[in-house]
């Protein structure tokens, strides 16, 4: 009997052990791997911002875990340009438009963008972080900004 | 209908002008750094956007908060939680604030100047003023601007009593930021 109980508590106490290690090495949510939320145009997102941000926010942005929607949106190449950690940075923004998406890249994806320039329409996935807004005192021009993208193969 | 010619260059010059004289960026880095006797704890953030306006000294940041990333998930998953940061109530930390010894500073010629700045800081849906100074590098045309400081979270009322997050991380977090302006 004394024996059974040894042993009961040992496995409890390797079940913890083996949780707590599950949680501190747990890997970050592969963004390319989760199914979009929906597909949508660059405009129709920072419209969807602009017209009414508290119902964007709750529509888009996660309240738990900070793991928002995953989304593919299309849109005119406006810009290419690079961040400081090397990743590219890619704006979709039609020409209409004064706010667009801004979508980066990394290690792994960088090499996609060499085969896009501006004025192309194509389509990226990735994670938004947060909305479009333009703050008109300070001429402050904030894209949405999406995070861990892929070129959509076409 | 000279006029005419004469206001539509003035108005033409006048947009140009302004145009010149903002500095921007939308890929400015920016780190938080909490050190407690269990761990250390280094988030880093490079999609701040900012406007720099030389004439007049206004200086505008905005951080979106969930592009904060952290080694570990988990500590990522307790920042943006609603007990923490609540990053979907409050997904943007906004700084404003104008250099007050704009005199000093020559953004046309080549060198390293300290600007002092006061402003206010809104983090967590919660508005403090601060004053820090920023160092600003003119070389070549290109002008870069970094500054550190220290916030205290219960300022911003963030506060955690319970769980892992009250002893893993800082009352008290440094912040560094650098930040590469284009005009």
């Amino acid at each position: 009997m004394k024996s059974k109980i040894i042993k009961l508590i040992g496995a409890i106490i390797l079940m913890g052990i083996g949780y707590a290690t599950y949680i501190w090495f747990m890997p970050h949510r592969n963004v390319q791997a989760v199914t979009a939320f929906e597909t949508i145009s660059a405009t129709d997102l920072v419209h969807a911002f602009v017209t009414n941000k508290e119902k964007a926010n709750a529509t888009y942005l996660d309240s738990d875990e900070g793991e928002s929607k995953v989304l593919i949106v299309t849109g005119e190449v406006a810009k290419i340009s690079k961040d400081q950690l090397g990743q590219h940075v890619v704006l979709l923004k039609n020409k209409t438009d004064k706010m667009g998406v801004s979508c980066s890249f990394t290690t792994e994806t960088n090499d996609q963008v060499s085969n896009i320039k501006i004025g192309d329409t194509i389509s990226i996935k990735g994670v938004i972080r947060s909305g479009a807004e333009y703050d008109a005192d300070l001429d402050l021009i904030e894209n949405v900004i999406v995070e861990k993208s892929a070129m959509l193969k076409k | 209908m000279k006029k005419l010619f004469l206001s539509a260059a003035l108005i033409l010059l006048s947009i140009t002008s302004n145009s010149q004289n903002k500095l921007a960026t939308t890929s400015g880095h920016i780190k938080f750094f909490s050190t407690t006797p269990v761990e250390d704890i280094e988030a880093n953030n490079y999609k701040i956007t900012s406007n720099l306006i030389p004439a007049t000294g206004v200086i505008v940041f905005s951080v979106p908060m969930q592009s904060f990333e952290f080694p570990k998930a988990k500590m990522q998953k307790h920042y943006n939680s609603k007990n923490f940061l609540n990053t979907k109530k409050f997904p943007k930390a906004k700084f404003k604030g104008t250099i007050t010894n704009l005199s000093e500073i020559d953004f046309r010629n080549d060198g390293t100047y300290t600007a002092n700045v006061i402003g206010t800081l809104t983090l967590h849906g919660v508005t403090n003023n601060i004053s820090e100074t920023l160092k600003l590098i003119v070389k070549e045309g290109t002008i870069s601007g970094m500054t550190e400081f220290n916030i205290t979270l219960a300022d911003y009322g963030v506060v955690f009593e319970k769980g892992k997050p009250s002893t893993n991380i800082g009352k008290n977090v440094k912040i560094t930021a650098h930040l590469n302006y284009k005009q």
